[in-house]
């Protein structure tokens, strides 16, 4: 049995439903009058559906035309409907809602629908954006958010600032904000402190680190060449270096010569490197192709291609200045002094006897008994006369009223002219008590008394200690003054030989220093000890030789430094990391303005 | 046999017939974007970025590489300027204009130079990463680029199972499904007590696309309150049996949209990513190139 209710509504929205039972297990519905289920509905068909109760009491629905049916709201053509759990079947704008009455029956409730006008709003919310912020909205905010918190609020402040001061100690901070975003990388561990202080290099917008900012505290540095002479010798860009160049100084960018170029910021935290062998060589290996008037010679391999040494030395007596050996000849030192270095050194020699019985020494003498490093090792202190010659050069003129030893003073003509016109005129020294006895004058010497004209007993004039046989003339040249007096050569030594480079001492500690300086076997002062360019290359050779035992490989930074070349680049220790030379003034003896009247 | 085997070589060679060249537009018309013109751009974007993995190991750059030398420049400009073209897509395709431009090759180009991107940029980096701008322009570029490639990966795969998933049903039909069941379900509560049909209530009033992106893309929807209902109603009597039967049904309408959603949100979720991100690329590369030249 089918309870068919169809439900109606009012023009005024009151609802009308009607029921009829229908005892046969077979309905058809359409839009023609005969059907069971009669729907007047355009979309509908004459003979849409039939309706089959089967033997199991589920509805067996079935199109009787080519057009399906909505079934639960999918579109069939034929379906079954259990009344027990129950279905809908959509004709048109009409509704078949099949249910089981309690009692058993078959209900099928007709209600019409009115089109879902809401339907394609509805379907929006498939998709994702009903569940998301706009991906406009979400670009605006993004964008937004980076340029003003990266970009405008950087720029504004720069332009509003006052500029902090450059402080290497750190303590200031930069008044720019958020440019700490800016940054390409950290700075190297000598500028680390200005990490927060952009604006002590970055000083104007849009313009590159000029020289006058790095100078600004870099004072000192030395230039490796006047500017036009490096542009002149300067090896030529690869294409792509030439081209960058040109469009960055077109932009006010210092070109390949300016300090940026080379010291490369915001590379991490380390130290500058020192130029390799091939950052000298791409200059120097050729350099007289492009700056023909150089007067350096082309070096690129310390093993293969580097100019001989060229010493400084005073090439005549009493010179103001030094001047550079030239290659190939053997140099001759006009330094003022008499002194055999192979007397000296000789073990078995009457030097090292006297030295050996000198509670000074008690061996024989030794190159560091008269020559001391400097404290850098580079080079070596002035050999002083008192420290390093009197022990056997006596100087002793006598014997004081105290009774102590009277000594003529070293260093000046002035003063030995004094002490020798003391000693003319001044108290003889007693008889009694006690005869002098060979032996008692001189520091310690039992042996050894100088003979320096025996300026007591017998009247010795002031010529005398000065002309060939004095006292002085055992180690000083003698010559006469302007005015025809007896004096004495200046001494002249440079303060460095090899002024083009930096050698450690300390590095060759293990050396012995007749192994580079022929000291042994120099008979005269007129040696210029200074080892030439092949022993070194016994054990240095080029950046690229093969490390062993005895082979070095050293790069061109091993001696020389770029900004000033003699001075030295270490890859540690304190600031200045390299070590300007003392200035170049030769001491043309100061001391013997003093002595000449 | 003989006009057939003319007719096929006729198509192979490219004749000027009107049946071949119906048969190469048809072919078109079907090969994938990712195939287009036998891989033109594929080929395009590996010969840049071999030629700029080349030149990066060839060229040396002092102190080290990075983005300020020559190359560095070189190679930053190549990325800005694909960057800026790849992002025109979204205009282009808006275009609907005849001429040469094929939207298919366009496409073609953005995927496969979008992937050359990746080397060009992380080449102009020079592996130089920080906490600056400038990494955040190539962090956001490499975002954009990685959810480019889940794009493509979902727009090739996706569909299919989308298509699977509705069974012959329109997205209108399944809430049409839905409504029915919810009628039949609003008759069938009639008998059930306050507290059921409390729950049959809620079951019916919840939105039909609730829940959040998350639950979207996991199809992991723990407060539905239809799933709710049904374990709550222990099925005594005959209507409560009949309602809960209605609520399984309507669960299971429930999980076949759910799943178009989810299959739909994994296809839609990247572009969400891929255009804001695109857009903030733009104005982070726009702080890199400025600031870059404004602290020079």
């Amino acid at each position: 049995m089918f309870l068919i209710r169809t439900i109606d509504f009012t023009a005024a929205g009151r609802e009308i439903v009607r029921d009829r039972v229908l005892g046969q297990t077979r309905l058809t519905v359409g839009r023609a009058a005969e059907n069971d289920i009669h729907l007047p509905d355009l979309a509908v068909e004459q003979h849409h559906v039939g309706i089959d109760l089967a033997a199991d009491g589920t509805l067996a629905v079935k199109s009787l035309g080519t057009l399906g049916f909505g079934l639960d709201g999918r579109i069939v053509t034929e379906g079954v409907i259990d009344p027990r759990t129950g279905g809908e079947v959509a004709l048109g704008a009409a509704r078949l809602a099949v249910t089981r009455e309690a009692d058993g029956n078959i209900a099928i409730t007709i209600r019409q629908v009115v089109a879902d006008e809401g339907k394609i709003d509805a379907l929006r919310g498939f998709a994702l954006a009903s569940k998301l912020p706009g991906k406009r909205a979400m670009s605006w905010v993004f964008a937004s958010a980076i340029i003003l918190l990266l970009l405008a609020l950087p720029v504004a402040s720069h332009l509003l600032r006052t500029p902090a001061k450059p402080d290497p100690t750190g303590k200031t901070p930069g008044t720019v904000l958020m440019d700490s975003a800016w940054t390409s990388g950290e700075l190297s561990l000598k500028h680390h402190t200005l990490a927060d202080n952009c604006e002590s290099c970055h000083v104007a917008a849009f313009e590159s680190v000029q020289d006058e900012t790095c100078l600004s505290c870099h004072k000192d540095i030395g230039d490796h060449a006047q500017k036009p002479r490096l542009a002149k010798g300067m090896a030529p860009l690869s294409q792509g270096d030439a081209l960058q160049w040109m469009i960055a100084e077109g932009f006010g960018k210092e070109g390949p010569l300016g300090c940026v170029a080379c010291h490369s910021e915001h590379e991490g935290p380390v130290r500058t490197q020192a130029g390799s062998e091939a950052f000298c060589g791409d200059c120097h290996k050729d350099l007289d192709a492009r700056l023909t008037d150089t007067a350096l010679g082309n070096a690129h391999d310390f093993g293969k291609t580097h100019p001989q040494f060229r010493p400084l030395y005073f090439a005549s007596f009493g010179a103001a200045k030094p001047v550079r050996a030239s290659v190939g000849s053997v140099p001759v030192e006009r330094s003022g002094l008499v002194f055999p270095h192979d007397v000296h050194m000789n073990p078995r020699g009457g030097a090292a006897r006297m030295a050996v019985s000198l509670a000074q020494y008690r061996a024989p003498l030794e190159c560091k008994d008269c020559h001391v490093a400097t404290p850098d090792k580079v080079t070596f202190k002035p050999v002083e006369m008192e420290e390093a010659c009197e022990a056997c050069h006596s100087l002793v003129s006598g014997r004081t009223a105290g009774g102590g030893l009277s000594k003529l003073r070293h260093g000046s003509v002035k003063n030995l002219a004094e002490d020798l016109a003391r000693i003319t005129s001044g108290p003889r020294p007693a008889l009694v008590p006690g005869r002098q006895r060979p032996g008692q004058i001189g520091s310690a010497s039992p042996a050894y008394r100088a003979d320096f004209g025996r300026p007591v007993r017998s009247y010795i004039g002031f010529s005398n200690a000065l002309t060939a046989g004095g006292v002085c003339t055992e180690c000083h040249l003698p010559t006469r003054g302007p005015t025809g007096q007896a004096d004495l050569m200046p001494v002249n030594f440079p303060d460095r030989f090899l002024t083009g480079g930096y050698f450690s001492h300390a590095a060759h500690a293990k050396q012995r220093c007749s192994d580079c300086h022929a000291a042994d076997t120099s008979k005269a002062a007129s040696d210029l000890l200074m080892p030439d360019l092949k022993s070194c290359r016994d054990c240095h050779l080029g950046a690229a030789a093969v490390k062993t035992a005895k082979i070095v490989p050293s790069d061109c930074a091993m001696c020389h430094a770029y900004h000033l070349p003699s001075g030295q680049w270490s890859p540690k220790g304190p600031t200045p990391h390299y070590k300007p030379p003392p200035p170049d003034k030769s001491r043309v003896a100061a001391k013997l303005a003093q002595a000449r009247p | 046999m003989a006009t057939k085997a003319v007719g096929k070589a006729g198509a192979k060679t490219g004749g000027t017939g009107r049946f071949s060249q119906d048969e190469r537009r048809r072919d078109s018309d079907h090969v994938s974007f990712l195939k287009h013109r036998g891989f033109r751009w594929l080929w395009i974007a590996l010969l840049l970025s071999g030629a700029s993995i080349a030149g990066y190991l060839l060229i040396d750059q002092e102190p080290r590489s990075n983005g300020g030398t020559w190359y560095g420049y070189t190679l930053g400009t190549i990325g800005f300027g694909l960057i800026l073209w790849l992002s025109l897509l979204g205009v282009r395709k808006r275009r609907i204009n005849p001429g040469a431009w094929s939207l298919k090759a366009w496409t073609s180009a953005h995927v496969y130079l979008g992937l050359a991107l990746a080397v060009v940029g992380t080449l102009h980096t020079g592996f130089q990463i920080g906490w600056n701008v400038h990494t955040l322009a190539y962090v956001l570029m490499l975002l954009v680029i990685i959810t480019g490639i889940y794009g493509v990966i979902v727009y090739a795969t996706l569909p299919a199972s989308l298509s699977a998933n509705r069974k012959e049903m329109t997205r209108a039909q399944m809430l049409d499904a839905l409504t029915a069941l919810d009628r039949q379900l609003e008759s069938a509560a009639q008998p059930l007590a306050r507290g059921e049909a409390d729950l049959v209530i809620a079951a019916l009033k919840q939105d039909v696309f609730h829940g959040g992106v998350l639950a979207r893309l996991t199809g992991r929807y723990p407060r539905c309150a239809t799933a709710i209902a049904m374990v709550c109603l222990d099925g005594g009597s005959e209507a409560e049996k009949r309602v809960e039967a209605l609520l399984v049904k309507r669960h299971a309408q429930l999980q076949q949209i759910r799943g178009a959603l989810r299959i739909r949100a994994m296809l839609e979720i990247w572009l969400f990513v891929h255009i804001p991100l695109t857009v903030a690329l733009i104005a982070a590369l726009t702080a890199h190139v400025i600031s870059v030249f404004y602290y020079w």
